[in-house]
């Protein structure tokens, strides 16, 4: 199975970076996320996960590294993590790191908007300080 | 000699006084999204925290204005794209920012219910309703129906609605935000 690695922008388009490796059964999605057509960028990433957990089975870790994400996004995060969540009801091996920046000035709402991910999706997120 | 000025740019020059870091009306595309949201940063660098705030309460009024506007612009790349107001206007102790559009009279309720629920909810309260509306099904371009959910949850603050109509198909939706500094 391929991997998939996006190069992020920061230009007129915000797009993240998103490095999913098959061999390892790492994912990262990174920097910033707010795309004139979120489902247009994200949908090849679910048929990706849903790929790799039908065919190749092994342990996921999914890293998040996510500076800024709109509303649109966050829902595309919400449908990851559910795709990640019943993966793990069903015997798959999943961790999911949130990797944040304890200095960042709003760091208080992302961390709310992780614990609120955790509240709709049933899936923990380790928050892990950069 | 003159011309004939339908608008008094001298009065649209005072009517955003030296508190007004930062106007536009026009197409809000991903260009304007990233120049303006670029200058936001810098121009409310003095307090980084209310300008983040102001930066994403940006992000989504604006898109909202790009996808749902009643007034369109077609560029040259033959994209129609939703036209519309965006304002930062600065106090001793806040920001208000400020958007403006034209909205189809037949989506006019449903705004206005949804700000006034939005209204009477606290910080919890409004946290919930933002999960129960993002399980809906997405809207157009992946819209997840939670910005102005969103964008109460960043200002800390309730949403000042007004609308005004226009003529029998249109009315002017503008939408002002505090942003505490």
């Amino acid at each position: 199975m391929e991997n998939i690695l996006i190069e992020g922008k920061h230009g007129v388009n915000f797009i993240p970076t998103v490095d999913f490796n098959a061999e390892t059964g790492i994912c990262e999605l990174a920097g910033e996320s707010y795309l004139e057509d979120t489902i247009d960028f994200y949908s090849p990433l679910y048929s990706w996960l849903r790929q790799y957990v039908a065919e190749v089975k092994n342990p996921i870790v999914y890293n998040f590294r996510l500076r800024y994400f709109n509303t649109s996004s966050s829902k595309c995060i919400i449908d990851i993590l559910n795709i990640l969540k019943k993966y793990k009801d069903d015997g798959g091996t999943v961790e999911v790191n949130w990797f944040y920046d304890a200095d960042e000035e709003d760091i208080e709402d992302e961390l709310e908007e992780i614990e609120d991910f955790m509240i709709e999706t049933n899936l923990t997120i380790n928050l892990v300080p950069n | 000699m003159h011309y004939r000025r339908d608008v008094d740019i001298l009065d649209f020059h005072k009517s955003l006084d030296k508190n007004t870091p930062l106007s536009y009306k026009g197409p809000i595309d991903d260009r304007i999204l990233q120049a303006i949201g670029f200058y936001i940063e810098g121009l409310l660098k003095a307090t980084p925290k209310a300008g983040r705030k102001v930066f994403k309460i940006f992000i989504e009024l604006a898109q909202n204005i790009s996808y749902y506007s009643a007034e369109t612009s077609i560029l040259s790349d033959n994209k129609e794209i939703g036209t519309g107001m965006v304002l930062i206007n600065e106090s001793n102790d806040y920001y208000t920012f400020m958007t403006g559009n034209l909205v189809k009279n037949d989506d006019i309720v449903s705004i206005i219910e949804k700000s006034e629920i939005i209204n009477s909810l606290d910080h919890d309260e409004l946290r919930q309703y933002k999960r129960e509306q993002r399980k809906l099904p997405p809207g157009r371009k992946g819209g997840a129906h939670i910005g102005l959910i969103q964008v109460a949850l960043t200002s800390a603050n309730p949403l000042d609605i007004e609308v005004n109509p226009i003529d029998d198909e249109h009315s002017f939706f503008s939408i002002a935000v505090k942003i505490d500094k």
